[in-house]
């Protein structure tokens, strides 16, 4: 009977196999090796980016995915670049699962590199290393003419979460691209400063509704975000449920007292969850003249408006009881 | 009592053409959580030989050469 | 040499700490314990393939648990979980996982499973529920098992794949001495001699026949058929509050979960066929269970998964988790359907029943070491009898049970256990191979299913009950007689259905041994629709002695979070009561 234990032996002949005619051997040695797990077998690896078959180069970019450190970087660098798809876009998902920040400098070149899809892959995969030499090219690269490159820039920003960045990313907050507008939002929300907390309130006034939802969230966990409280307030007459809804969480959050009638106008509208976040917002804040509105949902078809009506009353119940003692 | 066998549509669906099973490859077979793909003798390539398939789709994501499609067994679909 | 020929073979190893399975807790606790003495010897044996083996082969969509500071504090989690199972709980071992899990978070952060992030790094926590904030979304979930198991071959642990273990080995005085396993490709046996061993066996979830027919296509892996359940009942080991049943929300049909957790962050919410929200209840419970049943047997069932009142974008997002990630054929079904979730909700439905703490409380009895009842024999994971401790708590307790193995392997020697036992279990394994002519496993697994269906599944009512009994041991008995094997794949199956029957008696049991009703749908008895906390606000625990089934009462530990009795009230008031 054979060892009933798996092998570690996959390196033993890898040379060999690996040198294999037939372009299928070639891949079924490359998967032995990436599922090796050990770290020898990215030299081995390494040497198989120039395969002439690109099904070979692709399994080695997935290989290569099972590994960390700068050369594994250094051979899927060379597999990001390659000029077949797939094998692209093999290499760009392995380096996004990179954690050592030494792996930074061989990647960082890429961030220049002419074609969109390659600045991006890089990008995206220096987030995680979290490496300060990734500042100045991250920043650069917000001026990139594609968006979705600026959008992965946005993110090594943030991660960093460097007061020093505020300025970019608040430029930011006037790009033509919705997406990179909301991911500006979503990323100076690190700062607990006044300047964020101003530039995100300025995005309660956003084009698009994902970017002023975003801003509404994103209030409530602010440290300033009491300096927004009027435009919250604003915001919650906006045409889109959802803002008014992430608006209605921030001001209960904040426990906003002056907030409580607008807050309550929402409590009759026609869309349940917004009528739920209505009622669970006026008992966090706890103020009695939110009674009245809740009072408005005793009935409402909807069970958890009236969980949330029956618990906001308790908290105001509660309050007040404090406040007689 | 004397047994019989019968006829079952099978979910998981190999394409010989593209499966690599001939060249060593057992992808497929090794990622099974129920175990029901086999490689055959005759062909060399993969197929479903039980049909007690969790349709999880392993075999179709792990498969390096896209050879695997796994359907809904036909009394789910 | 014939497909899965049976092969005649036995051989012999040892080591250190045993862990048998290989899903979500196992490599955790296998991991630990190697981490905790790299000397040692770690053996992790499992039935299938450790790379995608167990409830999250196929990844996981995101954490339902997490407490991350700054969204909910262990206190905050330690109470909702007292309540969403009815104060039955030892806090104790709740809160340690409270108190860890976001360590772990971070941990598995570092191996590369990708948890979904802000623009600032931050972990992006959704709130679902009305107390706390606990749900951490896994866009890339698909990579879990593959982050594991490369950390698995990093620290070279001892990975047997295709063996499936059958007992346990105990030595006279009761401490645990190893396993003996059977692989399902040959029949060669295994026997490993171990100075601790941790069951990690996932649910026992091919206990209940899904109402499709289709007997593989249930909630769990169908791979996880209660053998953990069946190896610690017959080591003598306790389990605990079996009666408290596993059953889940589903999509019609489809053995996956809509999902609340990936689209309730977004605003989707569970409907009735007026496009109503009808439940109450605010966590994953009994109780929750028990309103979606009572709608759907209503005028207003059934019951759907509604979203097209968000936008289409926010639908766009939902689909690309829903259809990726842990049950990903979800996307080929609807399309089979013709159900596009921008104009058309999702029917649902409930899964059929079974063991599983992960969601509720049915498991082999822990304490907050992870430790069963037998010294040197632990429990983690979805079999392991902490209350709703999902995946998150598999890996969390996997990490304290290999940690807290470890230890007592190195301050123990082997224990001695009788050699005449591995004959005697060779017999018994190999009984169905060496019958010319009887029944196959699949049949006798398909009636014992249909059995549990029919007279087990809740309500719970006595004489159906007695009845059902009756009816499983003309099966057992069946089982035990005719029950062919003629490979060792078909083998397998036939070791899978003696713990599916295992799993069924315990159920029965465990059911008419606590006579009140509690968990809401879970442990629902017509006979006493009350519940009874004058008698029975207590554990009952399951055990094998003398060779017969018994239950006891075992008293909930003192609480480590006090609940006041305004808290109790603020659930309390909104229970439905069993009848609809």
């Amino acid at each position: 009977m054979s060892s009933p234990f798996e092998s570690y032996d996959e390196l033993d002949d890898a040379d060999e196999r690996l040198q294999a005619a037939d372009p299928a051997e070639r891949r079924v040695a490359i998967i032995a090796l990436g599922h090796s797990g050990d770290p020898a077998a990215v030299a081995h690896l390494a040497k198989m980016v120039a395969d002439p078959d690109a099904g070979v180069r692709q399994q080695v970019a997935m290989a290569l995915g099972e590994f960390d450190g700068p050369d594994a970087a250094s051979a899927l660098v060379s597999l990001l670049v390659d000029p077949e798809r797939n094998v692209a876009a093999a290499a760009a998902d392995s380096m996004a699962e990179f954690k050592d920040p030494a792996c930074t400098g061989v990647i960082l070149p890429l961030v220049k590199h002419p074609h969109a899809f390659v600045r991006m892959g890089a990008l995206r995969s220096l987030k995680e290393l979290r490496h300060k030499d990734t500042l100045k090219p991250a920043l650069e690269a917000l001026q990139d003419a594609d968006a979705a490159v600026r959008v992965q820039a946005i993110g090594v920003i943030g991660f960093l979460k460097l007061e020093e960045s505020i300025p970019a990313l608040t430029a930011l907050i006037l790009d033509p691209d919705a997406h990179v507008r909301r991911a500006a939002v979503s990323a100076l929300a690190f700062s607990q400063m006044k300047p964020a907390a101003e530039t995100i309130t300025r995005a309660l006034k956003d084009t698009d509704w994902m970017v002023r939802e975003m801003a509404a969230e994103t209030l409530g966990l602010n440290a300033n975000g009491s300096l927004a409280v009027d435009q919250l307030v604003a915001s919650l007459a906006d045409e889109f449920w959802q803002v008014r809804l992430k608006s209605i969480r921030s001001l209960g959050r904040m426990r906003i007292e002056r907030a409580v009638r607008q807050i309550g106008n929402c409590i009759t509208h026609e869309q349940a969850n917004l009528r739920k976040e209505a009622a669970a917002a006026l008992g966090e804040i706890g103020a009695p003249e939110g009674e009245a509105f809740l009072a408005l949902v005793a009935n409402d078809p909807d069970p958890d408006v009236r969980k949330n009506a029956r618990w906001a009353l308790q908290q105001i119940a509660a309050r007040k009881a404090k406040a007689g003692s | 009592m004397p047994l019989a066998s019968y006829q079952t549509s099978v979910p998981v669906v190999v394409d010989d053409v593209k499966c690599i099973a001939d060249k060593g490859c057992t992808v497929c077979v090794d990622v099974c959580p129920l175990d029901v793909l086999r490689i055959s003798d005759m062909t060399g390539k993969a197929y479903m030989a039980y049909d007690e398939c969790w349709y999880c789709m392993p075999c179709e994501a792990d498969c390096p050469t896209g050879a695997v499609t796994v359907n809904i067994p036909y009394l789910l679909r | 040499m014939a497909m899965d020929e049976i092969v005649d073979g036995l051989s012999e190893v040892s080591c250190d700490v045993l862990v048998i399975g290989g899903g979500t807790a196992g490599p955790m606790a296998a991991l630990k314990a190697k981490l905790r003495n790299p000397k040692a010897n770690v053996v992790l044996l499992e039935k299938a393939n450790v790379k995608r083996s167990g409830a999250i082969s196929m990844g996981m969509d995101g954490l339902n648990n997490a407490v991350i500071p700054g969204y909910a504090t262990p206190e905050q989690y330690t109470k909702e979980i007292t309540i969403a199972n009815d104060g039955i709980v030892d806090q104790k071992a709740v809160y340690k996982y409270a108190q860890n899990c976001y360590s772990i978070i971070e941990e598995l952060d570092s191996f590369g499973i990708r948890f979904l992030k802000n623009e600032n790094g931050d972990y992006a926590v959704k709130k679902v529920h009305h107390i706390g904030t606990y749900v951490l979304p896994m866009p890339n979930g698909e990579t879990v098992k593959k982050a594991l198991y490369r950390q698995l071959r990093r620290a070279r642990i001892l990975i047997s794949n295709r063996y499936m273990a059958t007992r346990l080995l105990k030595s006279a005085d009761g401490r645990i001495a190893g396993a003996i396993s059977v692989n399902t490709r040959t029949a060669e046996f295994l026997v490993i001699k171990a100075k601790a061993v941790i069951l990690c066996m996932g649910a026992a979830g091919r206990l209940g026949l899904p109402t499709s027919g289709y007997m593989f296509g249930t909630y769990e892996n169908a791979a996880n058929s209660g053998d953990g359940y069946a190896m610690a009942y017959h080591a003598g080991a306790a389990l605990a509050n079996l009666e408290c049943f596993q059953i889940n929300p589903l999509i019609k049909d489809y053995n996956g979960p809509a999902c609340a957790y990936v689209a309730g962050p977004f605003g989707a919410y569970t409907a009735n066929n007026e496009g109503s929200r009808f439940i109450e209840c605010d966590y994953w419970s009994g109780q929750m269970m028990l309103e979606f049943y009572n709608e759907l047997m209503s005028g207003k069932g059934p019951v759907f998964l509604q979203l097209k009142h968000l936008h289409p974008d926010t639908i766009g997002e939902i689909e690309s988790t829903l259809h990726k990630v842990e049950r990903p054929t979800r996307g080929l079904f609807q399309q089979g359907r013709g159900v596009d979730y921008r104009n058309e909700s999702i029917e649902m439905h409930i899964s059929e029943i079974g063991f599983c703490s992960g969601h509720s409380a049915s498991g082999v009895f822990v304490d907050d070491n992870a430790r069963t009842t037998v010294p040197g024999l632990y429990a983690a994971g979805d079999m392991a009898s902490v209350p709703h401790n999902y995946m998150l708590g598999a890996f969390t307790n996997g990490s304290i049970a290999g940690v807290d193995a470890m230890e007592f392997a190195d301050s123990h020697d082997f224990a001695e256990f009788d050699s005449s036992e591995i004959a005697q279990e060779r017999e018994r394994v190999l009984a169905p191979t060496l019958r010319e002519d009887g029944i196959p496993p699949n049949q006798i697994e398909y009636k014992t299913r249909r059995l549990v269906n029919d007279y087990l599944q809740p309500p719970k009512v006595t004489h159906k009950y007695l009845l059902g009994m009756r009816r499983l041991a003309e099966v057992r008995d069946d089982m035990q007689k005719q029950m062919i094997a003629r490979n060792a794949h078909e083998l397998l199956r036939a070791l899978e259905v003696q713990s599916i029957m295992d799993c069924a008696d315990m159920a029965a049991h465990a059911s008419l041994f606590r006579e009140e009703s509690r968990w809401g749908l879970y442990h629902w008895r017509t006979d006493f629709p009350e519940k009874d906390n004058e008698n029975w606000f207590c554990h009952t625990l399951l055990s094998k002695r003398d060779g017969k089934m018994t239950s006891e009462k075992r008293a909930v530990q003192p609480y480590v979070v006090p609940i006041s009795d305004d808290e109790k009230d603020l659930y309390d008031k909104q229970r439905i009561r069993a009848s609809a």
